[in-house]
């Protein structure tokens, strides 16, 4: 219980300090609609973690709720990550053809 | 006279690019040389060596180099093209050997390959263990079955090296260049020529990097 507490009184002073950024303009609006989704689901799930349990053992997972929760956002990051190292790779690629097309072209200025 | 170019990309290679340039000179009038980015006077030593120097502002590989020299002279009406290693590792007046059959028009693509016939001091570890699991894997991902995958020795002629853009800026270009011409059923000769190492070329790890990049631009296109 006190976890719980603990746990929500912290996701409300990351809520402050969004909507403080946001008030600065610190961050985009988009940006600050994911993260306050983001904080909201993770508050919710933080109050409703028996329900969470219950739900995760009527699925057959052996753990309980924050487990399963840990277990999903080990995933998500996986995912988060081999996206990143796509896009990387495709920016590698332009950087090359930027890189090629000055090569050609500081040639052909100089004949 | 058909229109021959020979690209090399050069990383680096101060001490051994003037020797190259001038032993291929030879052969070809038309060279290219493609300075990556070189913080040495790779790039001042080839003009004065009256190469035509294309430079990267950054290094960016192997495989990039040699694609932007492959447009370059395609640009200049290029009919063969031939790829030669900087480092001074193969053999200019073997060149002929390789463009003979491109103009016959006995092959579109012909590439050297170091475990046919002639012989070259493969180091014993990358004879008997590198290289074979690089055509293994050759074989199993790219369904290609060839003496030498990894041979940066080769002629294309236009047709080919219009058609095969290289997409792996790194060294998995060997792989994908094998991998394309099979791919738009260009016809394939191999023939032998000599190696001499002045160093290991690629390593190991350099061959799990391959890998890594093959696999990853498997996953792109």
């Amino acid at each position: 219980m006190i976890q719980q507490v603990l746990a929500v009184i912290l996701i409300i002073f990351f809520l402050l300090r969004l909507s403080w950024q946001k008030k600065n303009n610190q961050i985009s609006f988009s940006e600050f609609i994911f993260w306050l989704f983001f904080w909201i689901i993770a508050c919710l799930a933080i109050v409703f973690i028996k329900k969470i349990d219950n739900l995760v053992s009527g699925l057959g997972f052996s753990g309980s709720g924050i487990e399963v929760l840990i277990y999903f956002s080990i995933f998500i990051l996986f995912y988060l990550i081999f996206r990143l190292r796509l896009k990387i790779e495709k920016m590698e690629k332009n950087i090359t053809k930027i890189v090629r097309n000055l090569a050609i072209n500081e040639k052909e200025d100089k004949e | 006279m058909d229109q021959l170019f020979c690209i090399i990309p050069a990383y680096n290679e101060e001490d051994c690019i003037v020797d190259v340039i001038r032993e291929v000179k030879k052969v070809i009038n038309n060279i290219i040389v493609v300075d990556d980015g070189s913080t040495d006077n790779t790039y001042n030593i080839s003009l004065n060596e009256g190469a035509i120097v294309l430079r990267h502002i950054i290094n960016r590989g192997q495989g990039a180099a040699l694609r932007t020299g492959n447009e370059y002279a395609l640009s200049k009406k290029a009919e063969i093209i031939v790829h030669f290693d900087a480092d001074g590792q193969f053999k200019a007046d073997e060149i002929d050997d390789l463009i003979k059959y491109i103009r016959k028009g006995e092959a579109d693509i012909v590439l050297g390959s170091r475990f046919l016939e002639k012989k070259s001091n493969i180091p014993f570890l990358k004879k008997y263990f590198i290289l074979p699991i690089a055509r293994l894997i050759n074989f199993i991902i790219l369904g290609i079955k060839l003496t030498d995958p990894q041979s940066g020795f080769r002629a294309l002629n236009r047709k080919a090296a219009f058609k095969i853009k290289i997409e792996n800026d790194g060294m998995a270009h060997c792989s994908e260049i094998l991998s394309k011409s099979f791919y738009y059923k260009f016809k394939i000769k191999e023939v032998p020529i000599t190696v001499i190492y002045n160093n290991y070329g690629q390593k190991f790890s350099g061959g799990l990097r391959i890998l890594k990049d093959m696999l990853i631009n498997k996953l792109l296109n």
